[in-house]
């Protein structure tokens, strides 16, 4: 194939695949602009900001897959990522070893993690779970303390290598594992994914559990596996974080560090995977920049709050949700996506926008 | 080895005091259609859900094709090739209806039994076309009536590529002609054969339904329960006309229309 045709077959793929559907044509923007911020400034300050909010980014996405999506819905997900913290740590501060190995075994502990904390999950429901959820950070807590010399106890364990000598060089690291991360997690609950094909059967699980199994679903084995790719997940967070301000102490296992990502997530649009994103985005770097601003920290609560409410007031949904409602139509014959501008379906040229008495002829 | 499709021995299931189901023993042969009547409260959900570990039985033992499947867990049956419709229809109400079924088409053995149908949709979409609900395969399930609904189930069920379908009132929310309609896939089904890409060999049927008149039409025998226990077993016309069922039934006008 020549140059040419090549270049325009990749044009053709972006036209239909990105630029026809506007919430994919933000997110590419988002991306752009994440690359390029480093170019913009030098501020060491705000290279870090970002990339803690990247961190968090990890950690709040990996809270609505397992909660939003799934409906597991827990309490105590800073558990997962204390776990990835304290090991990536433990084993940075007493054995030196790399962060790429550090990261890795950290995760993979905290997926463990995630695997012991699936057998409550198994029997109880709702509630019931989200309760013993509580109780995870609570016990972890104590643990921390009961082994202080290997865990630094109530002051934290410092002596965490950064990630890299560079800030910037972190930065792009930790972007591209968000990235990476967030896709995961997107292309996982996409229910019209072609190639994973456990979207469907997780949202089928929460949906209805006893009709997935007579449908022959090993519910067991799913609820293994969410909980291990969300743990997983809040452990890369968790590690990152650590490396990121090479320390980590027990106040990532606080209730109030558990529900900041609920917070995030609700404000962004629970069960959407980017909801998290854009909610972390909007709200971590305002909240830090209030405290360069001189806000106190109780001050900084009070105008987090009033926010939360105000938004929650006008865009119940979440913020996605209320922006991708104001940009985007679903097609009513065909359920594809299209750009609120059009009046024809882009895929079966059905209308779009029928009013509610025609809608329902169709 | 000649053991029976479906040998159920001395099954019984209490709830607290009450004894929902008594002693029940019966045989089904590769094949059947087996009818399951008996006034309401008889018992009847609670058997088809016993026989698919739905419910854990106080005691007694279910095997299927000469294997012990008593205890085993839902899905583990479901895969061994005994699947059931809910008289309850218990939909993925937030899903499309395809994707309902593609669930059901994607446990492992339909995977298996499957695997030369190119991609699940089309296995979905084949379940959902012999159900007469194509149609409405993108539409959300919340949307669907009830008797859509109801053939949604029979869908999810055929999705799993059964060996014994256990139908809990299939007919249930359909008018007359349709009814009609759907006994008669049924009993293609049960013959065997290609619909679309979607390949049945012989699957054998337990049908459970109140619609006597439509479900004398297709069964090759009636299991007749009432309080938990068995009443009678033998061919549709023995059983109309035995006194025990009659008097199990007294006082109601099913039997009209019925031989
Ligand atoms: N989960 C349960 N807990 C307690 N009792 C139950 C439960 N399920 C069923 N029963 C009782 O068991 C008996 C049999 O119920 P079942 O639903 O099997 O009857 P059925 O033959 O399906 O009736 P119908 O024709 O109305 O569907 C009834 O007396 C019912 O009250
Ligand atoms: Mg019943």
């Amino acid at each position: 194939m020549s140059t040419r045709a090549y270049v325009y077959s990749v044009y053709q793929w972006l036209n239909v695949k990105i630029f026809a559907i506007p919430g994919r044509v933000i997110a590419l923007l988002f991306f752009a602009f994440l690359f390029i911020v480093p170019f913009i400034t030098a501020n060491k300050y705000l290279i870090y900001t970002l990339s803690m909010t990247c961190i968090f980014a990890i950690f709040a996405t990996s809270w609505d897959f397992l909660s939003g999506y799934c409906g597991q819905i827990n309490l105590g997900h800073g558990v997962f990522f204390a776990v990835g913290g304290y090991i990536a740590s433990m084993l940075s501060a007493h054995f030196h070893l790399s962060p790429w190995l550090t990261i890795s075994i950290g995760s993979l502990i905290a997926a463990i993690a995630g695997l012991i904390v699936t057998l409550p999950a198994l029997r109880l429901r709702g509630f019931y779970l989200s309760l013993v959820t509580l109780s995870f950070p609570i016990i972890s807590h104590g643990i921390v303390l009961a082994f202080a010399d290997y865990t630094g106890g109530e002051v934290g364990l410092y002596g965490v290598s950064p990630l890299t000598t560079s800030g910037t060089t972190s930065y792009y690291i930790i972007v591209l594992i968000m990235l990476f991360s967030v896709f995961f997690m997107y292309k996982f609950t996409d229910l019209e994914s072609k190639f994973i094909r456990v979207g469907i059967i997780i949202y089928a699980i929460r949906e209805d559990e006893i009709t997935a199994r007579a449908s022959g679903i090993n519910t067991t084995r799913y609820k293994f596996l969410v909980f291990f790719i969300s743990s997983f997940f809040a452990g890369i967070a968790g590690a990152l974080y650590a490396h990121t301000i090479t320390v980590v102490g027990p106040s990532t296992l606080e209730v109030m560090f558990s529900f900041q990502p609920i917070l995030w997530t609700i404000f962004g649009s629970i069960g959407t995977i980017y909801g998290p994103v854009a909610g972390v985005f909007l709200l971590y770097p305002f909240m830090e920049f209030l405290q360069i601003w001189g806000a106190t920290e109780h001050i900084r609560y009070i105008i987090f709050a009033l926010m939360l409410i105000c938004f929650m007031l006008f865009m119940p949904e979440g913020v996605t949700i209320w922006v991708r409602d104001k940009i985007e139509v679903t097609c009513q014959r065909c359920k594809k996506i299209n750009i609120m501008t059009r009046s024809y379906c882009r895929i079966c040229n059905g209308p779009l926008h029928l009013r509610k008495e025609e809608s329902e002829d169709l | 080895m000649n053991s029976p499709f479906l040998e159920v021995k001395r099954l019984t299931k209490d709830f607290g005091g009450i004894r929902a189901i008594n002693e029940v023993t019966f045989n089904i042969e590769k094949g059947e259609i087996v009818g399951l009547i008996g006034p309401n409260g008889a018992g009847k959900t609670t058997l088809v859900r016993l026989i698919t570990g739905i419910l854990k039985p106080t005691y007694g033992s279910v095997q299927f094709k000469g294997e012990e499947i008593t205890g085993w867990p839902t899905w583990k049956i479901v895969n061994k090739g005994i699947v059931c419709t809910f008289q309850v229809v218990k939909p993925f109400r937030h899903l499309p209806v395809i994707a309902n079924v593609m669930v059901s088409s994607l446990c492992p053995n339909a995977k298996k039994k499957g695997e030369w149908v190119k991609t699940v949709e089309l296995r979905a979409r084949d379940a959902l076309e012999f159900c007469g609900i194509a149609d409405l395969a993108l539409e959300l399930a919340s949307v669907l009536s009830h008797g859509e609904l109801k053939r949604l189930e029979i869908a999810r069920a055929i999705g799993t590529f059964p060996e014994l379908l256990l139908l809990d009132e299939p007919f249930g929310g359909l008018n007359p002609a349709e009814t009609t309609l759907l006994a008669n896939s049924l009993k293609r089904l049960n013959k065997g054969g290609r619909f679309g890409r979607l390949h049945s060999e012989e699957i054998t049927m337990v049908v459970v339904e109140h619609k006597l008149s439509d479900l004398m039409k297709i069964v090759n025998r009636v299991i007749v329960i009432d309080h938990g226990e068995i009443i009678t077993i033998g061919s549709p016309e023995e059983v109309v006309k035995d006194p025990r069922v009659i008097k199990a039934y007294v006082g109601r006008e099913v039997f009209k229309g019925v031989s």
